[in-house]
């Protein structure tokens, strides 16, 4: 049976840009900073919303933040 | 680990002894009524954690754990606390016979002030924690999923164990049942839904542990120290 995952390079575009703490780009996105943690570490999926929002803030296209990948 | 959160375990640790001993501790240990000493103990210590909260707001939970996440581990010690009263009195209730049946009896004299008691020191540390947090963000979209999944398993478990409880009263040989009173039947059921909350706060607690991944935290923690502020 195969699994699906949503992988992400917050972090990588995060970093890419000065001024931009975990804290700073979870307030532009309304969420706790603990989300944006797990969100880097790949331990949660966020909503269309949320994904979105982050995109937005990290002036991105959504397909180049999250990534959909099939792991077998 | 810090040292003011070093000392907020020290205190956590002596109001679990206080409460082993208000629950478990015989009455007459050397003339010694260990019951009320480990509930003066449990009282103390919790109004005195309240006061330390209140001096050291935001410095006695680990930085990396979110404002929903604190909660639900205080909404965990008082619901726990509170479970124990509510059982103590359960437990008592069969063997008071007919007094059993009146509202006042020996075994919630006291349950009721110490029920109030806590709960009014779960608002005020509630309170405290969310005031450390003003003007940030509370609750988001992952602290929700947490908590409607651990609703949903509470629900699930509440239903299973009130099947087990009609299958087992259905059961039992009628004289097996006199102890089943009207007033020890909604004590149990007030006594389900304290421990429907527990499940969920206990759940609720796991799955951040679960999700945030603590070495995760703390190795974000450190990168956001060195990041541009």
């Amino acid at each position: 049976m195969s699994e699906f995952a949503v992988r992400n390079r917050i972090r990588e575009f995060r970093q890419s840009r000065a001024e931009m703490t975990q804290a700073s780009l979870a307030a532009a996105c309304g969420v706790t900073r603990q989300t944006i943690i797990a969100l880097e570490a790949g331990k949660y999926a966020p909503s269309l919303e949320l994904a979105f929002k982050l995109a937005r803030a990290l002036e991105r296209n959504l397909e180049e933040v999250f990534q959909y990948a099939e792991k077998i | 680990m810090t040292k003011i959160q070093r000392r907020a375990q020290v205190l956590l640790a002596m109001a679990a002894l206080g409460a082993a001993g208000m629950f478990l501790g015989p009455d007459g240990w050397f003339g010694i009524d260990i019951g009320a000493i480990g509930a003066a103990v449990l009282y103390g210590v919790l109004w005195l954690f309240v006061i330390y909260l209140a001096k050291y707001s935001g410095q006695v939970f680990p930085e990396h754990w979110s404002p929903a996440e604190k909660q639900s581990w205080v909404a965990v010690a008082f619901l726990a606390l509170i479970s124990l009263h509510v059982a103590n009195m359960l437990f008592a209730l069969p063997g008071l016979g007919e007094a059993a049946d009146q509202v006042k009896n020996p075994a919630t004299r006291a349950l009721w002030s110490n029920l109030g008691l806590l709960i009014f020191g779960w608002i005020v540390i509630g309170t405290q924690l969310r005031r450390q947090d003003t003007g940030g963000v509370q609750l988001d979209e992952r602290d929700l999923r947490i908590q409607h999944r651990a609703a949903r398993v509470a629900d699930g478990a509440m239903s299973l164990f009130i099947v087990w409880v009609i299958v087992t009263i259905f059961a039992l040989p009628e004289q097996s049942r006199s102890w089943l009173r009207p007033m020890i039947v909604a004590n149990a059921l007030i006594a389900l839904l304290i421990a429907r909350a527990l499940i969920e706060s206990i759940y609720t607690v796991w799955r951040y542990r679960r999700h945030d991944g603590r070495q995760d935290g703390h190795a974000e923690g450190r990168e956001e120290g060195r990041d541009p502020a």
